[in-house]
């Protein structure tokens, strides 16, 4: 399930950035050579990054990338670590509820005013705008579930299983992902470990 | 805004990121704290705008982009064939082998930006020959935990977007500044390496490769070469902008990718994971810092600390010595990318107060979180290259092995007060 979504989310992401590159990189070339330019590359730069960075922030929290400094965390006894890791994601989801709202707010004035891009283009920018609050309802959401999660599993006593599922991502941890990486490719391209 | 309560609300954060809460939420929280005590709810309301300004900011899709692009060389083995060919380059100074981790991290850093993924694919690959050829422990566990901050040095460099984001520098400029000290600190290892294997009387060399077969091998360092190349050039002569280099790049990048027969869409999704994963948690932690930002700007925070210092009478160079021993402390027990957002929107003004340039100033940064990452209990690259070590050993072995690399990047701190043009100069010329 949640490797799907990640998936799914990741591919997204990555297909709108490839697009980009494409379109960037015919703009940047086309510019320079053949004196031609089909504007609005930069504007679509803009919008690819306000909702891949919705995206992002939802598989960096599935992926428990969001960064926290471990140093202090890994000295403290079982059941303040999970008070610490439960807040960490509440305070998380509430950052998180946050942007959103934020984000809605943004929104009801580019409605109120019917704003538009800055440029040639003059996007109504209802529509790109849109697409990020979307994206950020999702990361709220996500986040949120999470946050429900803890919760449920802190007023259970499940401190174990709460500290499993939502301690910071170590040092070690990383490694490994790296390690699983580079033997799955070394197998190949011929360089032995 | 007194100088007392600045520093209190400075403390508390740090305290909170110590603790272990997320750095964006820690940095965000004092932000909106700050900002809604001084001005109320209204704060609120500029708060909208920034959030979206920062996430439509075309300047910023360049770090999804570039760490795609560190993604793509290195899923593919691309980087991990640069190995092969230094080593049979630098196998014959004294030091052999090691000359080769500081090479080949070097080069991939010029392709990639993270540290992680550097120390991890060069240790794996370096360690157990080193090992097994004898090589000392603890030099060659330094060398590579030192090797791998050389990443964040030369360009292109996502903690170098970040910095000119957050100051409003040029990040061409940044990348382009970065070269020179780059090159030179991995030559300052180099010798290191090449005067304490000759010291130490039993300096190991590795046998003669062939002519032929060196130059054969040379191969594998043309995809990296052309992507550094396009990235670089690119901005240098002024054909493209930071995000524009980074699409070039990634499409020269998915051409070697495919050439080396390795485009399939399995690899190219965890490239995809990947990247997402690395610019979501990047991208939340600017989000916060511009939060942040705001408070800082508006309620005067930089002014007061700028006049506070001045007060002090304190020179630019009496400022760099004080950040450089405050970083070293800091550094010591916080992730790097964390302390540079964390303290730029404070030290950044009051560094160009005094006349400091700010390109200069980024490349100070850049080398403090180079300090950052070999110093302990805390250095990302220390516990990375423990990880991946063979043999049983403690973790102290590392931390002794890059300890002469922490000394060496303080004195070259000190050698760029010096002669500021290392990495003023070269920016100039674009």
């Amino acid at each position: 399930m949640k490797e799907k979504i990640e998936n799914i989310l990741g591919s997204i992401f990555g297909l709108m950035f490839l697009f980009l590159v494409v379109l960037v990189s015919v703009e940047t070339i086309g510019r320079k050579v053949f004196n031609f330019s089909i504007q609005g590359a930069d504007e679509l730069g803009g919008y690819a990054l306000a909702i891949g960075s919705t995206l992002s922030f939802s598989l960096a929290l599935l992926g428990r990338n969001h960064i926290r400094v471990d140093v202090l965390h890994e000295k403290f006894g079982p059941r303040l670590q999970a008070f610490m890791n439960w807040l960490s994601i509440v305070s998380l989801a509430a950052f998180a509820i946050f942007m959103a709202w934020v984000a809605q707010k943004v929104i009801m004035d580019t409605m109120a005013y019917g704003s538009t891009a800055q440029t040639p283009w003059a996007t109504p920018l209802v529509y790109p705008q849109g697409i990020w609050l979307a994206g950020l309802a999702v990361f709220a959401l996500v986040a949120f579930a999470f946050a429900v999660r803890a919760t449920t599993l802190l007023l259970r006593g499940q401190i174990a299983e709460l500290n499993e599922d939502y301690q910071p991502k170590s040092a070690k941890e990383e490694l490994q992902e790296e390690l699983a990486d580079i033997a799955l490719r070394s197998q190949d391209s011929g360089v032995k470990p | 805004m007194s100088v007392t309560l600045i520093s209190l609300a400075f403390f508390a954060m740090v305290a909170a990121m110590l603790v272990g809460l997320p750095i964006a939420v820690a940095m965000a929280a004092i932000g909106i704290i700050g900002g809604v005590w001084s001005y109320g709810m209204p704060f609120i309301d500029s708060i909208a705008p920034v959030v979206w300004g920062v996430h439509n900011e075309n300047l910023l899709t360049s770090i999804p982009l570039f760490v795609l692009l560190g993604e793509l060389l290195l899923r593919s083995g691309i980087a991990d064939r640069m190995y092969i060919s230094l080593s049979a380059w630098f196998g014959r100074l004294p030091g052999g082998l090691l000359h080769t981790n500081i090479g080949s991290c070097a080069l991939f850093a010029a392709t990639s930006g993270s540290s992680v993924a550097t120390a991890a694919t060069i240790g794996t690959v370096a360690l157990p020959s080193l090992l097994k050829r004898g090589y000392p422990v603890r030099a060659s566990l330094g060398s590579i935990a030192a090797g791998g901050t050389l990443g964040i040095l030369i360009p292109p460099s996502v903690n170098m977007i970040i910095y000119g984001s957050l100051t409003n520098t040029s990040i061409g400029k940044l990348f382009v500044a970065g070269i020179i000290p780059g090159l030179l600190l991995t030559a300052v290892f180099m010798l290191y390496i090449l005067g304490s294997s000759l010291a130490s009387g039993s300096s190991m060399r590795e046998d003669k490769v062939p002519m032929a077969e060196r130059i054969a091998l040379l191969t594998h360092l043309v995809p990296p070469m052309i992507v550094f190349g396009i990235v670089m050039g690119s901005l240098y002569f002024g054909i493209a902008t930071a995000t524009e280099s980074a699409a070039l790049g990634v499409l020269v990048a998915l051409f070697f990718v495919w050439k080396s027969d390795k485009l399939q869409w399995v690899l190219l999704r965890t490239c995809f994971i990947s990247t997402a994963r690395v610019s979501g948690m990047i991208l939340l932690i600017i989000t916060a810092a511009f939060i942040l930002n705001l408070t800082i700007s508006l309620t005067g925070v930089a002014e007061a600390m700028t006049k506070w210092v001045t007060g002090l009478g304190l020179s630019a160079t009496g400022l760099i010595l004080g950040l450089i021993v405050f970083y070293l402390i800091l550094g010591m027990f916080m992730d790097v990318l964390s302390m540079m957002v964390a303290t730029i929107p404070i030290t950044f003004p009051i560094a160009t107060a005094l006349g400091i340039d700010p390109i200069w100033f980024g490349i100070f940064i850049i080398l403090m979180c180079e300090l950052g990452l070999i110093t302990p209990p805390v250095g990302m690259n220390l516990f990375v290259v423990h990880g991946i070590r063979p043999d049983k050993g403690g973790i102290e072995d590392v931390m002794w092995g890059a300890l002469p690399y922490a000394i060496l990047i303080i004195l070259f701190t000190i050698l760029l007060m010096v002669w500021p043009e290392m990495a003023t100069w070269l920016p100039t010329k674009m």
